[in-house]
């Protein structure tokens, strides 16, 4: 086991839970355990890739969200006001996060680690905002006024990925693989910059960041280049959420949802390869769990978050076995 | 003219109201360097708690006050027994806390939802009536927010330059190991931080609910512009930080004049953007030399 480098173990690792996934919906019929693992794929994208900006990168970002509702927005607006197919429509879309990440990443990443929270946090509260405290028409469809980025209700019927047409009922399958497809690109990213050059540079930034800057590694430069190229995914995440649900609404702002996902990453050990999907799993199971309990979900989130954090902040992953662990990720 | 003096004096009861957060904001940070996010959820218990204390209780307004922040002030106590003590030691501190106190802030709201409702209630603790000046009119409430908060500020200054406990925080605040090594119980002066923090939310609670009205989830827009007060002042610093949430208040009582109160929100934190971009530290922050 030990003998396994660390982009072989990877590599294993992934094709077998790859096929565990391709083959379940032949082992199970049920449409609700379908469905919830296509909202495992998105979330566990959107954790991958936050896994990324956070624990290999050090930027303290919480602007993840806001970059996953522009995708979902960027998606559901082009659908709804130009009627673009929503293929092209959902990279177009993961293109506009990218966009809008660079700008965010432009006028935050100077700062150090909590201005960065606290100016990515205010910028997703002022998007949030501007979108639900908008009412001025922009369109006046007969369902009623619609303002120009959806307002309070957002969006829904801007089209689908076909599905439908092809599948009949049982389109939710075509779904869970379009998710999987994206997660499995999505983790392969995340693999190569760990393993890759820009991981060695992080690394070598945390190590001695003295040396790294005389040997010209530029922080900024790569932070910039991480959150940017991060938010592709997260983006593509956002677009097919408002496909597969086909709505997109302010409710993907919600500090719940922040919550949820953050605890994913904590639970499941931040700067991991493997604990972000690992606490993503974890967390839909317990949050199912928790689903008869109501109003307790949240003191239950809000209980795992805090307790992850005070008594076992390495999370799950950081609880293997010594000879298990991978050196390079020891912080 | 009318129209600006209007401008000016609920900017000034914004500012002041920010102030009162923001300051308790900025001493957590000064001497843990911890930012606290359940700072807004403790801001809804201080104002939920002297809201239920005068119509449930039928308390007289002070002790609902200062039941309030009592109570507050024990529940900072128990988030840095409970959080911050354990982990102080550890490399991420900053980030962890964090974190940590998110955790935390969401089960102090959603224990706030349970207890109280969804429903939006008045907060009982309100003046009624104006002054008018010309053809100004200022609420009766709005003067007493300034008024209180200006006690408290200059309290708080006596209590800062005066107090041998306000010594103990400048010294920890400044540099935590020759403190220790001066004799002073870091840990104490920590854990009455957060108590003195938790207060102040209370206060500043019951001052944003005065105005707004009572809501589980009031907290977290206020704390938002309270933590921006403290960015653009420098993280820390308190001085900075009263005159920066004046300054800012002012400002979005005339961009909510100008441009509508959708916008002023945005204004302020492309303003923020700008100053910092300019002086990454903040406006009175000290530029901080790194040793690697």
């Amino acid at each position: 086991m030990t003998t396994l480098s660390g982009i072989k173990r990877d590599l294993l690792i992934g094709s077998v839970l790859t096929t565990l996934a391709i083959a379940l919906p032949f082992l199970t019929g049920t449409r609700y355990v379908v469905t919830q693992t296509t909202l495992f794929f998105i979330w566990a994208i959107v954790v991958t890739q936050w896994n990324l900006v956070l624990g290999i990168g050090g930027i303290f970002s919480l602007a993840q969200m806001a970059l996953f509702a522009v995708g979902a927005y960027a998606t559901a607006m082009l659908g709804y006001y130009f009627h673009m197919p929503m293929v092209p429509a959902m990279l177009l879309a993961a293109l506009a996060t990218v966009l809008v990440s660079v700008l965010i990443g432009l006028a935050c990443l100077r700062l150090r680690g909590p201005y960065v929270a606290l100016l990515t946090l205010a910028v997703a509260q002022v998007l949030f905002l501007l979108i639900t405290n908008d009412t001025d028409c922009f369109s006046n469809p007969e369902s009623g006024c619609m303002p120009l980025f959806g307002g309070v209700r957002g969006f829904t019927r801007f089209g689908d990925l076909g599905f439908r047409a092809i599948l009949k009922s049982k389109f939710y399958i075509g779904h869970y693989y379009v998710g999987l497809f994206l997660l499995v690109l999505a983790t392969a990213f995340a693999i190569a910059i760990i393993r890759g050059p820009a991981g060695l540079a992080f690394q070598a930034l945390r190590d001695n960041p003295g040396y790294a800057v005389s040997r010209g590694i530029s922080k900024f430069k790569y932070q910039l280049w991480l959150f940017g190229l991060s938010a592709f995914f997260t983006g593509l995440a956002g677009a097919f959420y408002a496909v597969n649900f086909a709505a997109v609404g302010p409710i993907v702002f919600s500090i719940s949802v922040l919550l949820f996902l953050l605890s994913m990453i904590v639970v499941g050990g931040i700067g991991t390869v493997w604990g972000p999907l690992l606490g993503a799993a974890l967390l839909m199971l317990v949050d199912e769990a928790m689903r008869e309990a109501g109003d307790w979900r949240d003191i239950g989130l809000g209980l795992i978050l805090a307790g992850f954090v005070v008594l076992l902040p390495r999370g799950l992953a950081g609880l293997r076995l010594p000879s298990f662990r991978d050196r390079s990720f020891r912080r | 003219m009318d129209v600006w003096v209007q401008i000016f004096a609920s900017g000034l009861t914004l500012g002041a109201m920010y102030a009162v957060s923001a300051i308790g904001l900025a001493l957590v940070y000064g001497s843990l360097n911890m930012l606290n996010m359940s700072h807004g959820a403790l801001m809804a218990l201080g104002g939920y708690i002297c809201f239920y204390a005068m119509t449930q209780l039928g308390l007289p307004a002070l002790v609902g006050v200062a039941a309030a922040m009592v109570i507050c002030g024990a529940v900072g106590l128990a988030i840095y027994l409970a959080a911050a003590q354990p982990m102080l030691r550890s490399v991420n501190f900053e980030t962890q806390i964090f974190i940590a106190t998110i955790g935390i802030g969401a089960i102090l709201e959603n224990v706030i939802l349970r207890t109280f409702g969804p429903q939006p209630q008045p907060q009982s603790l309100n003046l009624t009536g104006a002054q008018i000046i010309g053809n100004v009119h200022i609420p009766n409430q709005n003067i007493l927010i300034l008024v209180v908060a200006i006690g408290l500020m200059v309290g708080l200054s006596l209590l800062l330059q005066r107090s041998r406990l306000g010594r103990a925080i400048r010294a920890t605040a400044q540099n935590r190991e020759a403190a220790q090594l001066m004799g002073v119980r870091v840990g104490v002066v920590y854990a009455q931080v957060l108590a003195l923090s938790g207060g102040l939310a209370a206060i500043s609670g019951i001052m944003v609910s005065s105005l707004s009205g009572l809501l589980p989830n009031m907290g977290g827009d206020p704390m938002l512009k309270a933590f921006i007060i403290c960015v653009v002042a420098g993280l820390g610093n308190v001085y900075g930080t009263v005159g920066t949430a004046i300054v800012l208040g002012l400002l979005e009582a005339g961009a909510q004049y100008v441009l509508g109160v959708r916008y002023s929100f945005a204004l302020l934190l492309l303003l923020v953007i700008v100053v910092l971009i300019w002086r990454p530290y903040g406006l009175f922050g000290r530029r901080q030399v790194v040793r690697l």
